[in-house]
């Protein structure tokens, strides 16, 4: 099967970078749950309905902002899926905005 | 631990919380909402379409007796007259509320309002706004209404751990502020815990990730009863594939055909009369024996057939109808794999018409209280709910708060399981146990043992295999900094929760010798004449059940 690579922005300014199997119809969200369960159990992120309503999971995907409940989990233009969390207001931790 | 003081502490803020604390708030009463989530953004009322109520757009055959009828009907002989009375007598009211304070419903071509007829509704009574985004219009104008009010301060990102008790009645909380797992003792007058269902319990649910039957855990603690804890909605034609969309509801399953691997139509066995458009329980039932016969699909479900009415259903449905095009399943021309999810659970607090439970200071309302549905909640029901009593438990408990000379101000109150979680938190680095995979095990318990058809034998796994979690989770391993927001720490509070609901559940389940409404027990698949619920409590530390006749 092959990879997809996960860059994250994370607090602290840190950077980190996953590697893991690149399913057709994976959405984003399935992909950071996927990171949480087996590669990285300190990441924080922010999910409530996964049907693209309450608008809580939204994070910048690849340099856009976007549902990550809603946008498949497909590598950007260099090549990796790159998130991070919104630019506007105080991040809580990792992808987690302050509401 | 540094201590908050408040008048009214309201614990969720879906439809049912938000709607308690902007009632409560028409007193002098101080109230403070608390969600595990983010406030107004994190339960089941995100999703939900439609509303049914009594109003101006009622039909002429309508009225308070026919909905009354409608619910006790369904409720397959639990629902209580007190709280059916309660709801059909406030609807009305409570809808004019939120269309004066801005709720806008949706009309139809001749600008009329939209009233659409849902199964088990005998007159049409389902209205919307949003163009089906009903839930989040109703959290919108709430909120909004509870941001103009000085006297409601919300809190997002906290989750409860106990309720605490002083002279025998609730007199606050202990909460963990995720944000900086910091927590906190709360004190005040009443309490009303408006934490929503239970579908998290299960593998398969259209529930939303907060929905981990953390109510139910917490009353029991402080003493409160449950009312029939095993009448649990399973959503009968909810998404198998794609896996993303797994759990989805598919609403317009009364307008479409369902088929069994074999292109049966399989209701004409089960229900010739109505065919698909029956009520939950029935379908949930007649999918899942289809399955349990070996005629289910390569997934475990039915076929959905929606192309004959396709229109209606992109008119009356259209988000969900759009949200399966995007995931590359168009209804127009293909079938739906689809079976049965938990979605709802009609037990619950046990409360009276003001929404007071059995102990003295806590108000439940919404899907965390029990006894309104019985048997079978009717679609478009919960939201009534919600908002009828909601505003019952804003209302009685500010009149009580308003009684009260003062909290129980330098009373220590006695805390147990906080203290236990904070302190299986702080000693977690020599664990083992991954929070999530704790969770997770629950799930596939419940979805296998507890889920539609059941057994006594199967209830009896269940109750086995949960108590071996529940030791496991005294080792659970929690790797991240406890400086900091921690999904593990989450993930552990709420498998705590969710341990203590699925054995109340397991409890009421086995204790019902009988299949009634949403129950089916194989071992006993007769309703017996005489009409009882099952009471769950915890006494001196030990979970009990009970059967009573009226409650
Ligand atoms: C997909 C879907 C569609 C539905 N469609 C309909 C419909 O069309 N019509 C209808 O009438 N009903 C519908 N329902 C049912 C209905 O939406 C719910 O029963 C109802 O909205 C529940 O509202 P609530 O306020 O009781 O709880 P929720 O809206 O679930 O809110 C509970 C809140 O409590 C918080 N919470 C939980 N535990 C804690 C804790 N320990 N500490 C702090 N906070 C906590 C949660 O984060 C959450 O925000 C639907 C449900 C779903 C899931
Ligand atoms: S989880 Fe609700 S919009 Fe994505």
């Amino acid at each position: 099967m092959s990879r997809l690579v996960v860059k994250i922005d994370r607090s602290e300014m840190r950077t980190d970078q996953y590697e893991i199997d690149l399913k057709t119809g994976r959405t984003v969200l399935e992909a950071v749950e996927a990171i949480y369960h087996h590669h990285d159990p300190s990441l924080a992120y922010r999910y409530s309905c996964r049907t693209g309503l309450c608008t809580t999971c939204m994070m910048l995907i690849n340099g856009k902002p976007g549902l990550s409940c809603m946008k498949m989990a497909e590598p950007g233009e260099n090549g990796v899926l790159h998130l991070a969390p919104l630019p506007k207001g105080r991040t809580i931790k990792d992808l987690i905005k302050e509401v | 631990m540094d201590e908050i003081i408040t008048d009214i502490l309201v614990i969720g803020s879906g439809a049912a919380g938000l709607a308690a604390s902007v009632y409560a708030a028409e007193s002098s009463q101080q109230i403070l909402v608390i969600d595990k989530g983010a406030i107004g953004r994190s339960g089941s009322t995100v999703g939900a379409v439609q509303i049914a109520s009594l109003g101006s757009w009622s039909h002429r055959e309508d009225s308070l007796d026919a909905y009354q009828q409608d619910i006790r009907e369904s409720g397959r002989g639990l629902s209580s007259p007190v709280l059916t009375d309660v709801l059909v007598q406030d609807i009305s009211a409570r809808l004019e509320d939120l269309l004066q304070w801005g709720l806008k419903l949706d009309k139809n071509e001749h600008n009329d309002i939209l009233v659409a007829a849902t199964s088990g509704h005998t007159i049409p009574r389902s209205i919307s706004s949003k163009k089906g985004k009903t839930g989040l219009a109703i959290l919108q104008v709430l909120t909004k209404r509870a941001k103009n009010s000085s006297n409601i301060k919300r809190w997002s990102d906290v989750i409860t751990l106990e309720l605490v008790k002083a002279n025998g009645r609730v007199a606050g909380a202990v909460v963990l502020d995720l944000k900086e797992n910091k927590s906190y003792l709360i004190r005040c007058k009443t309490v009303i815990l408006a934490t929503g269902g239970i579908g998290q319990l299960y593998s398969t649910t259209s529930n939303p990730a907060q929905s981990t039957g953390d109510g139910f855990a917490l009353s029991l603690t402080a003493g409160a009863a449950l009312v029939d804890m095993e009448q649990i909605q399973f959503y009968p034609v909810s998404l198998i594939h794609p896996p993303s969309l797994s759990g989805l509801c598919l609403s317009f399953y009364h307008l479409a055909k369902l088929y069994n691997r074999n292109g049966e139509r399989f209701m004409d066995k089960y229900e010739p009369e109505t065919m698909e458009n029956t009520t939950r329980d029935k379908l949930a039932i007649a999918i899942a024996s289809e399955v349990e016969e070996g005629l289910g699909t390569p997934g475990g479900g039915v076929w959905v057939d929606a192309t004959g009415n396709i229109e209606e259903v992109k008119r009356q449905f259209h988000h969900e109808y759009q949200l399966c095009l995007d995931r590359g399943l168009d209804l127009a021309s293909h079938l739906a794999e689809a079976g049965p999810a938990a979605h709802f659970i009609m037990g619950g607090i046990w409360i009276d018409g003001d929404a007071a439970s059995t102990t003295p200071g806590l108000y439940a309302a919404g899907e965390s209280a029990g006894g309104l549905h019985g048997g079978n909640r009717l679609g478009n029901n919960a939201l009534s709910e919600c908002i009828v009593f909601g505003a019952r438990a804003g209302k009685a408990a500010a009149r009580e708060s308003a009684r009260m000379k003062s909290i129980t101000d330098g009373v220590p109150l006695q805390t147990k399981k906080a203290d236990k979680i904070i302190n299986v938190i702080s000693n977690s680095e020599q664990g083992t146990e991954r929070s999530y995979a704790c969770k997770k095990a629950v799930q596939t318990l419940m979805g296998k043992y507890v889920g539609v058809v059941r057994s006594t034998k199967e209830l009896l796994q269940a109750k086995a295999e949960i108590k071996a979690i529940e030791e496991k989770l005294d080792q659970v391993k929690i790797t991240s900094s406890p400086d900091f927001y921690s999904k593990e720490i989450l993930d552990y509070i709420e498998a705590v929760h969710m341990v203590t609901t699925a054995q109340a559940i397991v409890e009421a389940a086995l204790t019902r010798k009988e299949s009634r409404g949403a129950h089916h027990n194989k071992n006993f698949p007769e309703q017996l004449t005489e009409v009882k619920h099952t009471i769950v409590k915890v006494e001196n530390g030990k979970m009990t059940v009970q059967e009573e006749g009226e409650v």
